[in-house]
């Protein structure tokens, strides 16, 4: 495990992404507790406010402490978007790794439909998803674990596909190992790596597209610190502070770099080889 | 310098002098090449034989100036016909590659650019170097593929490269080489990937040019055999050091170094059997295989919806042969000749047509191959690299087939005896696939297949990824192993002078059929098939000559 | 192939807006109309069958080219839906035309000039450009170049043909935005394949003919590795309508996303039902031309 660590935090990327995604797991954990002041309470006094030693980052049009607000909204954003690219990564998996495994006909019909459910293009077919179950952060985090599964499936898919292929599965099969032998501990732990890394880079999509659906009105609902939602409510009052904008706008994208540099890293610390 | 008088008609066309390389890593410098002393005439080839990690295709990246950017030179010339390239620019050296220098690579399917026609490669050089308009180099290309020996040369011109074969390709390969009269040549293994027949071909068509030419050749390859039948004079190079120097006869009949010896004694020498004769036909085989055939193709969905019809590949066709108990049944052929597919369907890897006896059982489909049969029939990959899982320790590897098949108890000490066994300390237990080298991981693969005691083993040329001296090592643990368990081998290779010297029986394959089965120390006789005799044409008997 | 593709998302789409909680013939008489009327118009619009007859129906005015009828306007679906395509694809192609200018030659560069400061700076563009969402870049873009700069105006939809210029202003902003995340993605495939060709044997094998190095990059490397930029350009076309849908909301640009924005608020079905397939469709054409340039362009796989 430190060996790993080791090989994780060589690469710039590897380091950069660890200390931004830990960042920001410190801030989900510990965000709460440190947060100044209550994320929704109003201060009609104290609005528009520039950054200050009592407003690290200036405060809203309610006059909400921003700082406060990122701090408790990292919760809804990062936490919701991790466990719906699980969720989604999970279902990928599961129908690729089966599509694999079954091979033939079912494999060609399962990837043709995988084909044409990815023709709709996944942003759209969260909406959908969501006005279908009602606008709400749960069904936000089924609708995006939903248009991500097939990309998933694909993925997953075509690296079992390979690992299926090399020769120490060819030498367990020849062994008389059982099927779920071979899945388990021959085929499993080369098939997870890739698409570990594969996972970690759509969690950034998945913040994004979170918080698109926010900013379209089906994802997170006011007045929760969302924060698509905070871009999203701040464009009608950006003339008079850009700061509401800019903010949650640099802590997405700390996160979305974030991940995306992390599963940069991952890629070449979980070679085996290198 | 006693003949300095003659210097002009002497002076060799490629002199390296006191040239070394290193190169630049994290760990420090890496010696490549120290103090190499090279010279190469006209009319002359001069082979370097090494292993790999020898340094040999660094120095012809060093003569061709096309070094990576963490390359060092401390010292030393590179001369070319007088001009030290060490100080050429990189714009000279453009004029120079190709046209006074030029090189033959070693696999033709990679050095060809796959979406250019033969011909666009072929006459972009005439272009480069010789001033011709793009028709007339379209023309002269015509003629220079002709003169290599192509049969349609103005067809192959328009080939892409996936349209031609192997063959085809390396003589394309040769033309451009040749294509503008260059002072020297190098040939980096311009046959190893290639198939034993279309390499004698190939080997030909050098030695021909050569002598027409008189090009400098500077021809570098791991096996001493070949080397020997081309070369006047070979270079044998270890670890960045030439060791030794001389004519083929003097390196042959009076080696100077202990390198040197080895490498000559890991040359697979037919006349020099290493098994006894004694395993007696029986009528009772330990394995029967009767009318296998194995098909490859199925009908796509896509294709099965519009009806088109969809080929199917036939691997091995109808083939009939035998293993004694203890014997050692050796497999030949080309690469596509199905000897690999008649081991996949043995081992269950591959759906197959026909019966397989064993031990007087009767196997018709994969289904019939039970926990039994699989103890008894074990394989042996060609690439340890694929057929150790990385991701698990060589204790997990090893300990697997003793749980499957063994009592399962004390797996720590059986492992190690397992390790032993192969010549590798128990330590190794505790190590992952890429912390060993190449031979070593083979071991632990040989070991493997080893641990359920089989009756019978099937090696699908495991020794062709090593190195000639572990390849040696490895053969010679096997016959051991052999002796010691009296396990039958089925020996699968395109080594003919190996096969021939371990071997009790040989089968020739060839495109899914079986030519032939005959007795090892027949397979030399007249009476045989043609193709059989084709084939010991072609391979580079190891230099008898000179032993 | 698109006829498969078409009809799993035909599936997909008449299913998801079966489940939706919206009653037609309520919505079209109003949730005060008597029970009498209601069920009066749900026999006359077939709501009564069963599921798979709706279907069948559905689906057989659709390949006869009726898309059905607007809940919200009572107008046909499918005219106003191409032609807010039409403008969608406007937008799109402009975009898709300033990734390739942009995107391609900054791969290139980061490839040839591997681990200096070029690749670097490139690399950093790519990891800002999947940084922000494009909402996000398109509200501080229009902050930036419309509300302060001054340069380009914020929001709206000139058709090209009544103010060319104007038109042409109006689509700056949507076109960059939605280009970004393109650019960022597009570039470093391309850097990472060139990179790989250039690792080949055949063009070490081409610069030991001595070929200068502009001229093996021209003819022998930059073919083998834009080939497989066209499939994953098309494969991106799914993301880019993805942004458009965004874009076109932001910048208020009547196209198809727009429309699906307010047909999906409004729980209009049958424009829900068009708009996605005509997606789709848009979606499946372009990768299955890209398969056929593919294969035009790379005479290997004719055999395939």
């Amino acid at each position: 495990m430190t060996e790993f660590l080791k090989r994780l935090l060589k690469t710039p990327q590897g380091a950069i992404g660890t200390f931004l995604v830990v960042l920001v797991l410190a801030i989900v954990v510990f965000g709460p507790m440190i947060a100044p002041y209550d994320p929704e309470k109003l201060s009609p006094l104290a609005r528009y406010k520039g950054p200050s030693a009592a407003y690290w980052l200036g405060t809203d049009q309610y006059g909400r402490d921003i700082f406060s607000r990122l701090l408790i909204g990292a919760r809804a954003t990062v936490v919701m978007a991790v466990f719906a690219t699980i969720a989604g990564t999970l279902i990928g998996a599961l129908i690729g790794t089966a599509s694999a495994f079954l091979g033939g006909r079912a494999d060609e019909l399962i990837m043709r439909t995988i084909d044409a459910v990815m023709s709709i293009p996944s942003l759209l077919f969260a909406l959908l998803v969501v006005n279908l179950l009602g606008s709400s952060t749960i069904n936000a985090l089924v609708a995006v674990a939903i248009a991500f599964a097939p990309g998933m499936a694909r993925i997953t898919r075509s690296v079992a596909l390979s690992v299926r292929k090399q020769d120490y599965v060819n030498a367990a099969i020849a062994r008389g190992e059982s099927s779920a032998y071979i899945i388990r501990r021959e085929m499993l732990p080369n098939v997870i790596a890739p698409i570990i890394v594969e996972m970690t880079i759509r969690v950034s999509f998945a913040v994004m597209l979170f918080a698109t659906l926010s900013f379209l009105g089906l994802g997170a609902q006011p007045p929760a610190a969302e924060w698509g939602l905070m871009v999203s409510e701040a464009r009608r009052y950006m003339h008079m502070s850009a700061g509401i904008l800019i903010w949650p706008s640099v802590a997405i994208a700390i996160v979305a770099v974030g991940f995306n540099l992390l599963g940069d890293g991952l890629r070449d610390a979980l070679n085996p080889r290198t | 310098m006693s003949n300095t008088e003659n210097r002009p008609v002497l002076s060799p066309v490629l002199a390296i002098e006191n040239y070394s390389l290193d190169y630049e890593t994290a760990n420090g410098p890496f010696h490549a090449l120290k103090n190499i002393d090279l010279a190469i005439n006209r009319g002359e080839i001069l082979g370097l034989v090494g292993e790999s990690g020898s340094g040999k295709t660094s120095l012809a990246w060093s003569i061709m100036r096309y070094l990576p950017k963490n390359a060092r030179e401390p010292g030393g010339k590179i001369l070319l016909g007088g001009d030290n390239l060490l100080e050429k620019s990189e714009r000279e050296m453009q004029t120079f590659r190709g046209r006074r220098i030029s090189m033959v690579f070693q696999d033709p399917s990679t050095s060809l650019n796959p979406t250019l026609s033969l011909g666009t490669q072929l006459a972009e050089v005439l272009v480069r170097h010789r001033g011709l308009t793009r028709q007339q180099a379209w023309k002269e290309g015509e003629e220079r593929l002709a003169h290599v020996g192509l049969r349609t040369p103005a067809q192959m011109m328009h080939r892409m490269p996936h349209e031609a074969s192997g063959g085809e390709k390396q003589r394309v390969v040769i033309a451009s080489a040749f294509a503008c009269n260059p002072e020297c040549i190098i040939f980096d293994e311009p046959t190893t990937a290639l198939d034993v027949i279309t390499s004698r071909q190939i080997l030909d068509l050098f030695v021909e040019l050569q002598a027409e030419t008189g090009v400098a050749s500077l021809y570098i390859s791991h096996d001493l055999a070949l080397v020997a039948r081309t070369a006047g004079r070979v270079a044998v190079i270890k670890r960045g050091d030439i060791v030794e120097q001389g004519t083929v006869r003097e390196i042959f009949t009076n080696p100077q170094q202990e390198y040197t010896r080895e490498l000559i004694a890991a040359v697979p020498d037919p006349a020099h059997r290493l098994v006894k004769d004694d395993v007696v036909d029986t009528d009772k085989p330990l394995v029967k295989v009767e009318n296998v055939s194995v098909h490859f193709g199925r009908k796509s969905f896509l294709a099965a919806l519009t009806g088109r019809k969809t080929d199917r590949v036939t691997g091995n066709n109808a083939i009939s042969l035998s293993v004694n108990p203890g014997e050692i049944l050796g497999i030949v052929g080309e690469s596509g000749s199905g000897k690999s597919t008649l081991a996949k369907a043995m081992t269950g890897l591959n759906r197959f047509e026909g019966k397989i006896w064993f031990d007087g059982r009767e196997i018709r489909n994969l289904g019939d191959m039970d926990n039994a049969y699989r103890k008894d029939v074990q394989i042996i990959f060609q690439h340890p690299d694929a057929s150790l899982n990385p991701r698990q320790k060589i204790f997990e590897i090893l300990s697997r087939p003793l749980k499957l098949f063994g009592d399962g108890s004390d797996l720590e000490k059986q492992v190690g005896d397992m390790l032993e066994q192969v010549r590798l300390p128990r330590t190794h237990a505790s190590r992952y696939p890429h912390q060993l080298s190449g031979g070593e991981k083979q071991r632990v693969a040989i070991a493997r297949a080893f641990a359920s005691k089989p009756k019978l083993v099937i090696c699908d040329e495991i020794t062709s990824a090593l190195d000639v001296s572990v390849q040696a090592s490895v053969v010679q643990l096997l016959l051991e192993l052999q002796k010691a368990s009296g396990t039958a081998y089925l020996f699968i290779t395109h080594d003919l002078n190996l096969i021939r010297q371990i071997a009790h029986r040989i089968a020739v394959m060839y495109r899914g059929d079986l030519i032939e089965v005959v007795k090892a120390d027949e397979i030399d006789s007249p009476d045989r098939a043609d193709y059989t005799r084709r084939l010991i044409e072609a391979v580079p008997r190891a230099a008898a000559q000179y032993q | 192939m698109i006829v498969y593709t078409l009809f799993v998302v035909s599936l997909i789409v008449f299913a998801i807006t079966q489940i939706l909680p919206a009653d037609a013939a309520v919505m079209m008489l109003g949730e005060n109309a008597t029970p009498e009327a209601l069920d009066a118009l749900r026999q006359t619009m077939g709501l009564d069958a069963p599921i798979w007859q709706q279907y069948a129906t559905w689906l057989w005015h659709v390949v006869q080219g009726d898309l059905g009828t607007s809940l919200r306007t009572g107008q046909p679906v499918g005219p106003a839906m191409f032609e807010a395509l039409g403008r969608s694809l406007l937008l799109a192609l402009l975009s898709i035309g300033l990734m390739l200018v942009l995107a391609i030659p900054l791969g290139i560069i980061a490839a040839i000039r591997r681990g200096k400061i070029a690749d670097m700076v490139v690399s950093l563009i790519s990891y800002a450009g999947v940084a922000l969402p494009e909402f996000v870049t398109a509200t501080i873009a229009v902050l930036v170049f419309a509300d302060w700069m001054k340069w380009l105006p914020p929001t709206g939809y000139v058709p090209l043909t009544e103010d060319f210029f104007g038109g042409i202003a109006h689509l700056v902003l949507p076109v960059c935005v939605i280009s970004i995340i393109l650019i960022a993605h597009v570039s470093r495939m391309v850097r990472s394949e060139l990179v790989d060709v250039l690792h080949t044997d055949y063009i070490r094998a081409a610069r030991l003919k001595g070929l200068s190095r502009g001229h093996v990059l021209r003819r022998h490397a930059l073919r083998n590795a834009l080939l497989p930029t066209i499939t994953i350009v098309a494969l991106d076309v799914g993301y880019l309508l993805g942004g458009v849908i965004v874009v076109e909301e932001i910048f208020a640009i009547p196209g198809i996303g727009r429309q699906l924005i307010v047909a999906i608020q409004a729980r209009d079905l049958p424009a829900i039902q068009a708009g996605v397939l005509i997606m789709a469709a848009t979606y499946s054409i372009v990768n299955f031309i890209a398969d056929i340039l593919y294969a035009w362009l790379d005479k290997r796989i004719q055999y395939d």
